[in-house]
């Protein structure tokens, strides 16, 4: 016997396809929003490559150039950056150059008297090379450090935080 | 630290390691120079930008403090509201010659570079900008 499809049966079917379409048209958008932060990889404050390669840098800081764009209400600029990195054994450490004092540009070796440490130049505020603020002089705390990682045997520079060397 | 509500509010607090005012001097005379002074405004504020990044905790850099004709002798009247204040080092950047009672001026070089190249200008501001800060240190240790 051919398998007659009646109309009822017909209307059935037309319905639910046509139903079950329109539902996952709207669920399926529903669900990748959903899980949409699982699919991202931590797009902003990502990881910014430099021209510096690893192999290049030793136990004394080099200054590493980074840029990214910065967006001040409607006007966007490159911003260029640098970061204080060297090696500790066979880790990458990088340091924010701005003096926890004030927000002036500390430099390496900058005073001849402390050859080994960051210096100050606005109030002789010192550093050890851990980014350590020397008591008795001005910063009220240690230097900022950057994520710090190797692509391809470059150095990119991560997300800022504080201090983790100096316990 | 620069003349906005923020800074100025750090600079209230501050006072004694705040302790010197940048005033950036440039004249805007409408006439057949004017395109020169154009890219001097635009050049100064360069190098602005990269001083307060270098000293921005002991430095006041002012807003442009700008100048029609020859007489410059508000700067003065501006450079003791700033003494007033408390600042205890005011230091004047100009493109021209200023003779200003009692205060020091450190003249930048005009550099033409609205043709420049982005590396080029880079280390021409770069530059200045060194002999600025060498400057103002020199101020400071005397």
């Amino acid at each position: 016997m051919s398998s007659k499809v009646t109309r009822r049966q017909f209307l059935n079917y037309s319905l639910m396809g046509v139903g079950s379409f329109m539902a996952a048209g709207m669920i399926l958008p529903m669900g990748r929003f959903a899980l949409d932060p699982l699919f991202k990889d931590a797009a902003a404050g990502s990881d910014i490559q430099t021209s510096i390669k690893v192999s290049e840098i030793t136990e004394e800081p080099t200054k590493v150039d980074f840029t990214y764009n910065q967006k001040d209400a409607w006007y966007e600029s490159e911003v260029t950056e640098f970061a204080w990195v060297y090696k500790d054994g066979d880790k990458l450490i990088a340091l924010s150059p701005v003096c926890k004092h004030l927000g002036c540009t500390v430099t390496w070796a900058g005073d001849d008297g402390n050859p080994d440490k960051f210096f100050c130049p606005c109030h002789n505020g010192l550093y050890t090379k851990d980014g350590n603020n020397v008591p008795g002089t001005p910063p009220r705390g240690p230097l900022d450090q950057y994520e710090v990682g190797d692509k391809d045997g470059f150095v990119t520079i991560g997300k800022r935080f504080e201090n983790e060397l100096v316990k | 630290m620069l003349y906005t509500k923020n800074d100025l509010n750090v600079i209230k607090d501050e006072i004694e390691f705040i302790d010197t005012a940048i005033i950036p001097v440039v004249d805007i005379d409408m006439d057949n120079l004017s395109m020169n002074r154009a890219e001097h405004i635009e050049f100064i504020q360069l190098i602005i930008m990269m001083l307060e990044k270098q000293l921005k905790g002991r430095l006041l850099i002012t807003p442009l403090f700008t100048v029609v004709g020859e007489d410059a002798s508000q700067v003065e009247v501006f450079n003791n509201q700033l003494k007033e204040y408390g600042f205890k080092n005011t230091i004047v950047l100009s493109f021209r010659e200023l003779s200003l009672e009692g205060i020091p001026v450190i003249k930048i070089n005009h550099v033409p570079i609205s043709d420049m190249d982005k590396d080029i200008l880079e280390s021409m501001v770069k530059d200045e900008m060194t002999i600025v800060l060498k400057e103002i240190i020199r101020i400071w240790n005397s």
